[in-house]
């Protein structure tokens, strides 16, 4: 049996992800290698991530996303990580209350909301090359506890209606991989692929057909499944480094974090 | 004019009562019991050491020393100053005593038994954890203590713990300030310390129910306690109760055995504990007014039940 090169299964599964297509997640990743001691502890961190990525049922809606949060994580031997974040966010819709029809109007057209606490649960493991060069994998799920809603008034056929729009069990799931190399004084630099799936369940209130995700409860998903993303971390000192990341698909999104290990 | 006359009493007492710092005649019951107390308590024994440790020392004097144990005498003879005996005054003793053993046997009929049971349940580290985010609330206490103090360090060391400790440290459950790369040691701080800085003395021995031991001047300390204590202010009326409960609870399930030891090895422990709480308090003023760091205020085991 020919022996498998596993630079070309990297390479390979590279190709897949990029080739598919791209598109965006809830929440940075980090770096592939784990900041905690080698010996084992905790870090922590706090950063503020936006986020836009394109849900679609049957037309396209943009979703935007403030996230502010807390993360705690554990791990040993700067090989495994898990780690754990606590936040909240701003929800906004692009043209998910609009009006569909002449005879229905809209008082507005984005769906917004706030303060939405959320909840993410993550794992990495890494494995290093050498000093410099490793690779590592990761998975991450974001759940949102609290629903979010909005409303829209205005008139559909020359009566008038107040609707309430009503998003609940917002989630997401990323798989990814990740190539780092190390520089000079323990900066990472860091980039890969990640697979991705996400999904909220939107109900209106009455259901009024004249507007855009008004005709009923409806599943909304994420319209591609892959991405790409980049990033640096960069102790500043004292234990406390400066991480910043980029993540793009069809959609940009990035954020930083400070985060301090002990 | 009633209130006026009865401020400056308080006032004119609590001045006085700075004088019963080292010479304070013992009652008659404390004459009795209070040497074997000392020898006893943890507390108390540190008195005897450091006596007999600067005795070996200056005996060696004589032979000569190096500088370097000259330099461990005035150490030494600082520690004297500080550990030296010190003791209270006491007129409430009969309604002390009462209230003494009134907590003793919320201790032990209460306290204890529902802390063990926290303790079976809960592990160590959760408990420590549930510490240090009480203690992270206790902040305005000891920043504004510390600012009263002109304190400034101690006012900024304080602000950086609770920042890094809030914003990092889970919302204070963990205490990433006192890592050795940051190393923001909490301060001691509080308002009846403040005053004994400005030279108010202890005044009496109070014993407060449910609270414990305390002074006249750490009386100001509960006040000022309780308006700086965040839950104060939570909404119904029950929850800060509710939570000091709590915090109460956690605290002695990290101590469980401290209170016992000391009642154990002393024949009478009322006065043990009131001269371990007046030693305590006393330390807190001397070293902070030294401007010493918060570490070497060393706590003895019998000490830490005022912490």
């Amino acid at each position: 049996m020919a022996k498998i090169n596993p630079g070309a299964i990297i390479l390979l599964i590279f190709m897949m992800v990029v080739l598919c297509g791209t598109a965006d997640a809830g929440g940075p990743f980090g770096p592939p290698q784990p900041l905690t001691k080698d010996s084992g502890g905790i870090r922590t961190a706090v950063g503020y991530w936006y986020h836009e990525d394109k849900f679609s049922n049957d037309t396209d809606h943009v979703i935007k996303q403030n996230q502010v949060y807390s993360e705690v994580a554990y791990g040993a031997g700067k090989t495994w990580e898990v780690y754990g974040r606590i936040g909240v966010s701003s929800i906004e819709i692009d043209d998910a209350l609009s009006s569909t029809r002449p005879s229905t109007t809209s008082s507005k057209s984005d769906f917004e909301d706030n303060w939405k606490f959320f909840g993410t649960l993550g794992a990495k493991g890494f494995y290093p090359f050498n000093e410099i060069f490793g690779i590592g994998a990761f998975v991450q799920g974001t759940y949102f506890f609290r629903d979010a809603d909005d409303n829209v008034s205005g008139t559909t056929g020359g009566a008038p209606y107040t609707m309430e729009l009503r998003m609940t069990d917002l989630w997401d799931v990323n798989f990814g991989i990740g190539f780092q190399a190390t520089l000079w004084r323990d900066t990472k630099l860091y980039a890969g692929p990640y697979v991705y799936y996400a999904e909220a369940q939107v109900s209106p209130a009455p259901v009024i057909s004249g507007i855009q995700l008004g005709n009923g409860d409806t599943t909304l998903r994420n319209k591609t499944n892959v991405g790409g993303f980049m990033g640096i971390d960069v102790p500043i000192a004292k234990g406390f480094r400066l991480n910043v990341e980029g993540q793009y698909s069809e959609r940009f999104s990035a954020g930083a974090a400070i985060s301090l290990v002990y | 004019m009633k209130r006026f006359y009865l401020l400056m009493f308080l006032i004119a007492l609590m001045w006085a009562g700075y004088s019963h710092g080292a010479d304070v005649a013992p009652t008659t019951h404390e004459a009795m019991v209070s040497g074997q107390a000392r020898s006893v308590i943890a507390a108390s024994s540190s008195v005897q050491e450091n006596k007999v440790g600067i005795g070996d020392v200056r005996a060696s004097a004589v032979v000569g020393e190096s500088p370097d144990e000259e330099a461990i005498d005035e150490e030494e003879e600082d520690e004297e100053e500080v550990m030296g005996e010190i003791s209270i005054a006491d007129p409430l003793e009969p309604f002390n005593r009462a209230m003494f053993q009134f907590n003793d046997r919320l201790y032990f009929w209460v306290v204890k038994p529902v802390a063990q049971g926290y303790k079976k349940v809960v592990p160590e580290s959760g408990r420590t954890s549930v510490k240090n985010f009480f203690t992270n609330l206790g902040f305005p206490k000891r920043f504004v203590s510390c600012l009263f103090q002109a304190d400034f360090g101690g006012a900024a060391t304080e602000l950086g713990r609770f920042v890094v400790n809030t914003v990092w440290g889970v919302g204070g459950l963990l205490d990433p300030a006192a890592n050795k790369e940051l190393d923001l040691q909490r301060q001691d701080a509080d308002i009846g310390q403040t005053l004994g800085i400005y030279g108010l003395g202890h005044g009496f021995y109070i014993v407060w129910p449910v609270l414990g031991p305390s002074s006249l001047r750490d009386t100001v300390d509960i006040a000022g306690e309780y308006f700086q204590y965040p839950f104060t202010y939570a909404d119904p009326w029950y929850v800060g109760p509710s939570v000091r409960a709590y915090e109460g609870v956690n605290s002695a399930s990290l101590r469980i055995g401290d209170y016992e030891a000391l009642k154990e090895a002393a024949i009478d422990p009322y006065v043990a504990l009131r001269n371990a709480y007046a030693q305590y308090r006393q330390n807190m003023v001397k070293k902070k007014e030294k401007r010493e760091a918060p570490a070497p205020v060393e706590v003895k085991p019998a000490q830490r039940m005022f912490q």
